[in-house]
């Protein structure tokens, strides 16, 4: 379905969705990266075609191995390995915050796009509604 | 004339987001824009406790909410899923978790996310104000 | 066209990185609360990436007294101004 090592082409054209949800926050830290999944699960629900930008620290969403914490919490990690049953099927990573951190995608619980800054203007400028968490 | 919706992400008194939503509603209204609905997320539901009560010589963000809603009809949206996990709920959510007091009420409604989602489609312009 | 946002003083690198990777040619850049520190010449680095099309707000850039200190390079802007930045822009977004 998607190419996980190459970042996308300069000239891909970039479909708009209905939302797009910029995920810059860690998981467990703070509450940002689970109340922003949350507001792509709901749109998806009501129909919406949803995608998710990992930028900055917000990488270390997808990294693979994540458990649940003391105290029972809960993390985010069950909440996206949920997302494809919500249709959410389009996920975009910063290609420099990956290299900026060490990763690269097969350090990753799910496939990716990889996106270069040029290509992430493109889908950022590309869509009708963006929210940032 | 635009439609706005406002996300507001910031506590109130904690960081300025609060009061820069609150003011910027303000600037618009008073430019003939319409701000349909502030939805109230994350931590930005405690702009809606009933009970705030800031030192007189501060600016009252809740009644600055109130009068929004009252004067200029704006919708005051509250997450019931981040204001319950906070410690909000108004006097139906009281009764249905055995509380004996509740600190949220009209006109701020709790509401759910499709409500922001729905403000989302149905606004010209959507102004997040987070911490 | 779009609007960014900004409340976050330069010390915040990673943000104004990532917010530079997602900025466009015709965007605009207002600077609020306490990125009104990004407004000073001595940070003018953080603000090279957006070539010059930056704003700062006035009334939060007077609060924290850098009326004066401002780099020439970015304009000042009343609320009123804020509010016609959105109306001018179709999308804004918040960087935080």
């Amino acid at each position: 379905m998607q190419d996980d090592e190459a970042a996308l082409a300069a000239d891909t054209p970039i479909a708009p969705l209905d939302l797009l949800v910029i995920l810059r926050h860690p998981p467990h830290g703070s509450s940002w990266l689970r109340e922003g999944v949350d507001v792509a699960l709901v749109a998806a629900a009501f129909g919406q075609s949803v995608g998710l930008l990992f930028q900055g620290d917000g990488v270390f969403a997808l990294v693979e191995g994540q458990r649940a914490g003391p105290l029972g919490q809960k993390g985010t990690h069950a909440q996206l390995a949920m997302l494809e049953m919500y249709d959410i099927e389009r996920l975009w990573v910063s290609a420099s915050a990956l290299r900026a951190r060490g990763l690269t995608p097969a350090d990753l619980m799910l496939p990716v796009q990889l996106l270069e800054a040029d290509a992430l203007e493109r889908l950022v400028h590309a869509q009708p509604h963006t929210l940032l968490f | 004339m635009l439609s706005y919706a406002l996300l507001v992400h910031a506590a109130p008194y904690s960081e300025q987001g609060a009061l820069s939503a609150l003011r910027f509603a303000q600037a618009a209204v008073a430019q003939g824009h319409r701000v349909s609905s502030v939805f109230f997320y994350r931590d930005g539901v405690h702009n809606a406790s009933t009970l705030m009560a800031p030192p007189q010589d501060e600016v009252h963000l809740a009644e600055g909410w109130r009068a929004l809603a009252q004067e200029h009809g704006t919708e005051l949206l509250v997450c019931i899923a981040a204001s319950l996990r906070r410690g909000l709920m108004n006097a139906e959510e009281g009764v249905r978790h055995g509380r004996e007091a509740h600190n949220l009420e009209p006109p701020f409604v709790l509401t759910g996310l499709g409500q922001l989602v729905d403000a989302m489609q149905a606004n010209d312009r959507v102004i997040t104000f987070a911490p | 066209m779009m609007l960014h946002l900004l409340n976050r003083s330069p010390q915040f690198d990673g943000l104004y990185w990532d917010l530079s990777e997602a900025f466009g040619a015709d965007d605009h850049l207002l600077l609020i609360e306490d990125a009104c520190y990004a407004a000073l010449p001595a940070a003018a680095a953080s603000l090279a990436a957006f070539g010059g099309r930056v704003s700062v707000l006035s009334e939060d850039a007077e609060s924290r007294g850098l009326l004066g200190r401002l780099s020439d390079d970015v304009a000042l802007v009343d609320m009123a101004g804020f509010v016609a930045l959105t109306a001018t822009f179709p999308h804004s977004l918040s960087w935080f």
